[in-house]
């Protein structure tokens, strides 16, 4: 009964895995870029100058801005520069126009107030969006990516029944043998970064809790969704607006106030609504990355003529919390930059678990046909996709970050070509992964990888006054920050065709001694395999 | 930081070495059963030492998450360096022991 309970559990995690890996490397490698979406922000628009953070004098000439140009309207928002973004934004909602089509937003110098022109791009932004919205329409990339970690939470837990020897191998690592060697990382990462996965993963579920899991809201707050919403967002009771005019009070002076009361807090975002009316209202929120919980309720709402405080700040519900909790969690906006690599390397260790499965998924079934010489067609189509969603999806996002410096800024619908630029590429290297040999297509695509990445710094020195030797003397580490990465990144792939070169140069002892060492792994996730 | 990272290093290289395969692998002969005894209580109390460190200096919110993420980046480190440098790996474990205390009583 055990040992069935196991096979099933193999079986479960074999197939669940090869169905929704193709899927889960993309979601997971875009999430992971997404720790640096601010810094790929910074880097898509290098118009926007870098200037000395002084929160108050932005807060004053974003109102400056807002009231020549968006008087009248419901509601402005402001975004203060922090380190990792350091672009002023506002926001209006343009008065006559309703909905999302009249959502204005601009960048501003945070030194001059001035309109900054830069050029049209979605950035860090891209990926992140495409992480849980797979760039299909609402609501079908959400369910899509809600389905997806669910998948991947069910492969956590039958990976962790399947291993066997979880505590004895939890030090093992053994490279250069193969497939268990594959195997080893793909444990050693699974189990030693498990903590991470387990977080990453149910808080995903979170997330989307009323989309995944309605049943326990449905029991705690019965039909009426909505009661849970209004727990988790407390209703700012706004006043509608009484059509008397008055001037609104200086946000410097409420930021001030605002450091009085939380010494040593950041401030996040401003959101004024109904500014010069007499009902108008000021809603100033902490910077995201003060504290794990993202929990509301850290927001502080002033009066908009008198500046007078309205709330205390109420204590926030334990549902919300911990829910809050989760997703502070998941989104990392807390992490300082050691804790923000961490963030990035365990994702990239998420990512790679999932390509060593599918990888070891493939080898296994090959070494089955090696003698024979000829692939079954299934295989090939798993090697297919197996090339062009990891060197694939790499080349895809190398070639949006290139067509971010290429394309002319005058470009109509220039941030949709960078968008396409991406799919493009993405096709492009499906299109070519089904046309050449395994081998010769994964050495081509990881070569054409190497290249970009290595390249894309070069790039960026010459097509703006951004590059390495301005940005780093400069101390403007986000930008410099993405150039270097995609260096190591190019350095990475060189270094795996490399690996990949010393494999195929000796094929034949290579294969014997796969074929050897693969016996032993057998007998852990062999129930799959007939 | 630095204290929480050495002592969890050290503490993941100790529970490392209180299993006999690893020990033979890196010491090359066989320990006593009071050694391993020795390196299992060690190795856990360092890991507990770590976590207290990280929550003393950041609170129980952050500093949970801070030891988290170090524990996991100085157990994949280790794995990762067993195979390709094992004795440096046990030189900056045993460097971990001496850093972790001093970081931590204030020498630097």
């Amino acid at each position: 009964m055990k040992e069935g309970f196991r096979q099933s559990m193999s079986w479960l995690h074999t197939w669940a895995g090869l169905i929704f890996g193709w899927l889960l490397f993309a979601i997971f490698l875009t999430g992971t870029l997404s720790y640096f979406k601010e810094e790929i922000n910074h880097w898509a628009k290098p118009e926007v100058p870098v200037r000395s953070l002084d929160t108050a004098a932005s807060l004053a000439l974003a109102q400056g801005y807002l009231q020549v140009h968006a008087s009248g309207s419901p509601r402005w928002f402001i975004n203060v520069p922090d380190a990792r973004e350091p672009v002023l934004r506002v926001g209006w909602q343009d008065p006559g126009k309703p909905g999302r089509a009249g959502f204005m937003r601009k960048n501003l110098d945070p030194q001059t107030g001035a309109e900054v022109q830069a050029r049209e791009s979605r950035g860090g932004d891209f990926f992140y969006r495409f992480h849980f919205e797979l760039q299909m329409g609402y609501p079908w990339g959400r369910w899509l990516s809600s389905i997806a970690a669910m998948v991947m939470f069910v492969g956590l837990i039958s990976g962790i029944i399947v291993h066997k020897k979880l505590f004895k191998e939890f030090f093992t690592f053994r490279p250069g043998k193969g497939q268990r060697s594959w195997l080893d990382g793909h444990n050693a990462l699974g189990v030693l970064v498990l903590p991470f996965h387990l977080m990453i993963t149910y808080s995903s579920l979170v997330i989307f809790m009323t989309m995944v899991m309605p049943a326990s809201i449905v029991s705690a707050y019965g039909d009426n969704t909505q009661a849970l919403f209004k727990e988790m967002f407390p209703a700012r009771d706004t006043p509608a607006p009484a059509g008397q005019p008055a001037p609104l009070v200086s946000l410097p002076s409420l930021y001030a106030q605002f450091e009085r009361e939380q010494p040593g807090a950041r401030l996040g975002r401003v959101e004024v609504l109904q500014a010069g009316d007499v009902n108008a209202r000021v809603v100033m929120s902490r910077h995201n990355g003060d504290q794990v919980s993202t929990a509301v309720g850290a927001a502080r709402t002033f009066d908009g003529v008198s500046g007078k405080r309205l709330d205390s700040g109420t204590a926030t519900a334990p549902m919300v919390q911990a829910s809050g909790t989760f997703y502070g969690l998941h989104m990392g906006q807390f992490a300082g930059p050691w804790l923000r690599w961490g963030y990035f390397l365990f994702g990239l260790g998420g990512t790679a678990i999932i390509g060593t499965g599918l990888i070891m998924w493939l080898g296994k079934r090959q070494l089955k046909h090696a003698k024979s010489g000829v692939q079954p067609m299934e295989l090939r189509l798993v090697e297919v996709l197996n090339i062009a969603s990891m060197a694939g999806l790499l080349l895809a996002i190398v070639s949006f970050l290139w067509a971010n410096r290429l394309l002319p800024s005058t470009l109509l619908g220039r941030s949709d070509w960078e968008i396409n630029s991406f799919f493009l590429m993405w096709g492009l290297a499906l299109v070519h992964a089904a046309l050449r040999p395994g081998r010769k297509a994964w050495a081509e695509q990881l070569a054409a990888g190497a290249i970009l990445y290595a390249l894309l710094p070069v790039l960026n020195g010459l097509t703006t006054d951004r590059g390495l030797w301005r940005s780093i003397p400069r101390g403007d580490w986000a930008m410099a920050g993405v150039d270097l990465t995609a260096l190591a990144t190019g350095l990475v792939l060189a270094w795996s065709l490399h690996r990949l070169h010393l494999k195929t140069r000796q094929p034949a002892r290579r294969t014997l001694r796969t074929a050897r060492t693969a016996e032993p792994i057998g007998t852990v996730l062999e129930g799959d395999a007939r | 930081m630095l204290a929480a990272v050495a002592l969890s290093f050290s503490g993941f290289t100790a529970l490392c070495l209180s299993m006999e395969k690893h020990y033979i692998e890196l010491l090359k002969h066989k320990p006593s059963a009071a050694r391993r005894r020795v390196l299992r209580w060690g190795g856990w109390a360092l890991l507990l030492l770590s976590s207290w460190v990280a929550v003393k200096n950041a609170g129980w919110a952050m500093g949970l998450v801070h030891v988290t993420a170090v524990y996991m980046m100085t157990a994949v480190v280790l794995v990762w360096m067993l195979p390709y440098q094992p004795r440096l790996a046990l030189i900056l474990a045993a460097l971990g022991l001496l850093v972790g205390p001093l970081n931590l009583s204030g020498l630097f």
